[in-house]
């Protein structure tokens, strides 16, 4: 891994995983490893997710009842465990996602004006 | 446990194939096996703390690391054997103390009525305010009811299933073999229902009892007094026994244990209505403007203390309007000995303060247990410093030596609570049957309960944190790196501080120990001088009798024909030297003042006054000094009075006091025709107050001491007086006291408040002997490179000691001033049990901080001497 390459990766916001796998988890029943990798790979490679910190973060998913756990098979038939959204966390995928936008437009306004000045 | 392994052992599975599959994607990825796997474990993080958040996730973690912390805290203070029994004895001691005191004036103040469903039971008091002048006549308590309030309180309201009243403290005397004087109680005839409180033998009061004013003679007894004056005899039910020369039936016999809701046990109860029977000369009852019953009512089921407010509101509206200008508020509380207003304005300050004293001794061996922790925290400073360079939060080392601080205090204050609650028991058992012969017995119950116990762990719990917090965060303070590589003897700005601090626990522990000890020395330096003085007349071999005849239902001629028979058959006693009579005997606590005005001045000047026969001057050797004595044809009528010394001169300054007049505020005018020496019969310690002397009249027997001066034994004395009274009227009991004993009354606060203060000083005393040790010889120990250093380059051992002494000393110093400038500015409080010694009386205020600072320099010589013994080589190779 070159400098530049790590450079250019970004450390994830705190708070900000949650809603990661929620949304990565819309797509259907995942196991751990999964989601890391499609987290990953959605965000093309620039969010770097240090993959043991998803363990706490489903466990902490579950014990709120936003993400339900039950044992599968998986693509290479392993047993695995499967994460999936339940209703009360799709509810919650909406409301964070709004309030991330809103955040994230807020936070983009706020600095345009700034980049131009510099130009 | 099986639930969580089994949790623990799917995670490690879980994170397994996590790994093998990054693996394995490496490995398609191309890279080497070994590569591939150290890439996937560099992408995961570290293994264990995953495990270890998400393991927390799951547990209520507080919960598991309290319990962590208890068990290493126990483990820690179990290493330390000494330091931990020398702070739970610290503790125990200062929280023994406090809950002792707690629970007594619990007993007094808090503790519910022993009834039951005593929690129903509002006791009501009013309080009365008047738009311009107004009167009202108050007998025992301004909170108290008038027997027409009282019925329309009970008759009109709709919160109360019943309401009683009562007048307690009636005094009467029961003649039956040997007469004697009992206190009882006028009550409502619904008085028992509503306490549910039925008597044990017989009945309580029946509706009827109290029909009409003064025709059902009925009484109920105290079961103890049932038992000490008739022998526990079933029989007396229906028997008559005469109380104030009336009799009574007695119908029944109080349950055991029941002595009324008044903190003065009640031997008797008789319907309220024979009220003018029981005390002869007064008619409370046909008197609508006079406070004299206690009011409390059993509140219906479901009732808030609102509703009661407010229904009851709606009532002292319609009383006030029968009385114009008056307003009344009532004060309803829940039913409890001393509920009145009054009462409570009274006890509440008071037991306030004597917790503050108490509260400052636990604060001693706080501190006291502050620094043993913190000389401790010092060595323990390389294990912290290790833990928080591995990560540990500060938060968390905070909690878990704060931990240890609880446990410490929690072993102290079990500790001390229960060999307070056992030892405040018997004392109080001891005290109340050892009270002196005249003193009313007191019921009061100790034992604890749920408010002693609810304050003894809010306590311990203040305390733990009290003493715990300050050496916790002092430890933990992130200054790492000095503290892990030397031995912690090095000066940085922390450790200073560190010293700095337990300077300001040791010098404020000086200052509250000065303070207890100067209020000490203050009251003993009153009581010496109490003890001591010349009260300006003689008080010894003096024996006497109050006799309240009025109050026992003789009218005036009545009175005088008896007092007659009685005077003369005291003179007739073999010894007896001198019989007089008068309206207060010296010292008595019993006081008369009118407002006199002189001719020509318009100001009115307060002047004490006396009513006594010719004999009273030469039987107490008050020497008229100048002009006559009264004679005795003197009578009310006769316009001759005797004023004393300082008020002739006071009031006549540079003329001749003999044939001046003054007019009393009735507007009679009286002429001086003599002067008597001054003394301090009123007040002790005060001989200069404005005094006259009145003559003895006939009106006065029905109300007056008589003073008997002897020459044999007391008690024998005392024996044939009683047996004269008898002698005179079978029916009345007097009880005969020494002169001298008056003087015990005035003496006995202070005793009591100097031996509190005492001990507490003492105590004090012994905590900040500690501390003051405890310190120095830390700081001893701390700076022995220091002092090897002064020792190498030559400094004397005199000039070491010196110098350690100087450092040492000095908090002490600052503390001790510090407590002898809040002593001077609060001993104000103590004037009145001084006797006329001031309160800033220098030989205290010398004599106590001497005594203190010697202590506190004795405390400090001794470590400071293992100072000079340190060997300068051994100390500088040490580091």
């Amino acid at each position: 891994m070159s400098t530049k390459e790590q450079q250019e990766r970004i450390e994830l916001l705190q708070g900000t995983l949650d809603l990661l796998i929620l949304r990565t988890l819309q797509l259907g029943p995942l196991h751990g490893h999964a989601i890391a990798k499609a987290i990953e790979f959605r965000s093309d490679e620039v969010l770097q997710v240090e993959q043991g910190s998803l363990y706490p973060a489903l466990h902490r998913l579950i014990k709120r009842k936003w993400i339900s756990v039950e044992e599968g098979t998986s693509e290479n038939n392993r047993r695995a465990k499967f994460y999936a959204l339940t209703a009360q966390g799709r509810r919650r995928l909406r409301v964070e996602t709004s309030k991330w936008e809103r955040l994230a437009a807020a936070i983009a306004q706020i600095l345009r004006p700034a980049g131009q000045e510099e130009q | 446990m099986t639930r969580r392994k089994r949790m623990l052992e799917q995670l490690d599975q879980e994170i397994r194939d996590h790994l093998e599959r990054e693996t394995q994607d490496n490995i398609d990825r191309g890279m080497s096996p070994e590569e591939a796997r150290y890439a996937a474990l560099r992408k995961f993080g570290n293994v264990m703390r995953v495990k270890e958040q998400t393991h927390e996730v799951w547990t209520v973690m507080w919960l598991e690391q309290f319990l962590q912390d208890v068990r290493y805290g126990a483990r820690t203070l179990g290493r330390n054997p000494s330091l931990t029994i020398a702070a739970v004895l610290a503790i125990a001691l200062g929280v023994g103390i406090n809950v002792g005191i707690f629970s007594v004036l619990n007993g007094l103040a808090l503790r519910l009525l022993p009834i039951p469903r005593a929690k129903e039971v509002l006791s009501v008091n009013q309080i009365l305010r008047f738009r311009g002048r107004g009167n009202r006549y108050i007998h025992n308590n301004s909170g108290y009811f008038s027997w027409s309030e009282y019925r329309d309180y009970r008759d009109h309201n709709h919160v109360f299933s019943g309401v009683a009243a009562y007048e307690p403290y009636v005094e009467a005397t029961l003649a039956s073999g040997n007469a004697r004087r009992i206190l009882g109680t006028a009550a409502s005839c619904n008085y028992f229902d509503v306490l549910e409180q039925f008597p044990a033998l017989g009945r309580g009061f029946a509706a009827d009892d109290c029909s009409s004013p003064g025709t059902n003679a009925v009484a109920v007894l105290s079961d103890a007094m049932w038992r000490n004056q008739f022998g526990a005899n079933a029989a007396l039910i229906g028997k008559p026994i005469i109380l104030n020369r009336t009799p009574y039936t007695v119908i029944g016999i109080a349950r055991p244990g029941f002595t009324g809701t008044e903190p003065v046990p009640s031997a008797f109860w008789v319907p309220v209505t024979m009220q003018k029977a029981l005390e002869p000369g007064q008619d409370r009852l046909a008197n609508h403007n006079m406070s004299w019953l206690a009011m409390f009512g059993r509140t219906r089921p479901g009732m808030t203390l609102d509703q009661v407010r407010a229904d009851l509101d709606v009532i002292a509206q319609r009383v006030n309007q029968q009385y114009p200008g008056r307003t009344t508020s009532l004060a309803i509380h829940t039913a409890r000995f001393f509920s009145s207003p009054e009462e409570r304005e009274f006890l509440i300050p008071v037991s306030s303060v004597i917790l503050a004293a108490f509260a400052l001794v636990l604060l001693i061996a706080c501190a006291n247990v502050t620094n043993l922790l913190l000389a401790r925290a010092s060595v323990r400073q390389k294990e912290i410093a290790l833990r928080l360079s591995l990560g540990a939060g500060r938060a968390r080392l905070v909690r878990q030596l704060l931990t240890e601080s609880l446990l410490l205090s929690l072993a102290g204050g079990v500790f001390g609570s229960l060999i307070a609650c056992w030892s405040f028991l018997r004392l109080t058992r001891f005290l109340t049957s050892h009270l002196p012969g005249d003193f009313p017995p007191i019921s009061i119950n100790v034992a604890p309960d749920l408010h002693v116990l609810f304050y003894a762990l809010l306590l311990t719990v203040l305390t733990g944190i009290a003493f715990g917090l300050v050496p916790a965060l002092q430890t933990t303070r992130p200054d790492l790196s000095s503290s892990m590589k030397g031995d912690g003897s090095s000066t940085t700005p922390g450790k200073r501080s560190g010293r700095f601090l337990l300077q300001a626990l040791v010098g404020s522990q000086v200052a509250v120990c000065m303070v207890l000890l100067l209020a000490a020395g203050l009251l003993l330096r009153g009581l010496y001088y109490a003890q001591s003085v010349d009260p300006g007349f003689e008080i010894k071999e003096v024996a006497t009798t109050f006799l309240d005849l009025g109050h026992q239902g003789y009218d005036q001629p009545g009175a005088t024909q008896f007092m007659v028979r009685f005077v003369d058959r005291l003179r007739g006693i073999p010894g007896v030297s001198e019989v007089a009579q008068a309206e207060c005997a010296p010292l008595a606590h019993d006081f008369s003042a009118d407002h006199f005005t002189l001719p020509g001045r318009s100001d009115q000047t307060p002047i004490e006054y006396n009513h006594v026969t010719p004999s009273y001057f030469s039987l107490t050797g008050i020497p008229i000094v100048r002009g006559r004595n009264f004679t005795w044809a003197d009578t009310h009528d006769s316009p001759g009075v005797i004023v004393t010394e300082s008020t002739a001169r006071r009031l006549w300054p540079g003329q001749d006091p003999l044939g001046q007049t003054l007019r009393e505020s009735s507007g009679l005018a009286r002429t001086v025709i003599g002067v008597a020496r001054d003394a301090q019969v009123s007040h002790l310690g005060e001989s200069t107050s404005n005094y006259l002397y009145y003559p003895f009249g006939p009106e006065d027997n029905a109300r007056s001491y008589v003073l008997v001066r002897y020459a044999t034994g007391f008690g024998d004395v005392a024996k044939s007086m009683r047996a004269a009274a008898q002698s005179a009227d079978p029916n009345l009991a007097i009880d005969v006291s020494r002169l001298e004993d008056y003087l015990e009354v005035w003496r006995a606060p202070s005793r009591i408040i100097a031996g509190l203060s005492g001990t507490l000083g003492a105590l004090a005393l012994l905590l900040c002997t500690i501390g003051i040790y405890g310190m120095v010889s830390y700081s001893v120990s701390r700076s022995r490179r220091e002092i090897g250093i002064r020792l190498a380059l030559g400094a004397g051992k005199a000039t070491v000691l010196r110098h350690v002494l100087w450092h040492s000393m000095r908090p002490v110093l600052i503390g001790g001033a510090a407590g002898v400038i809040l002593c001077a500015m609060v001993s104000g409080v103590l004037a009145s049990m001084m006797f006329g010694v001031s309160v800033r009386d220098p030989v205290s205020f010398v004599f106590v901080p001497c005594f203190l600072l010697g202590v506190a320099a004795a405390a400090t010589l001794v470590p400071a001497r293992r100072a000079t013994d340190v060997d300068p080589v051994v100390a500088l190779r040490c580091e």
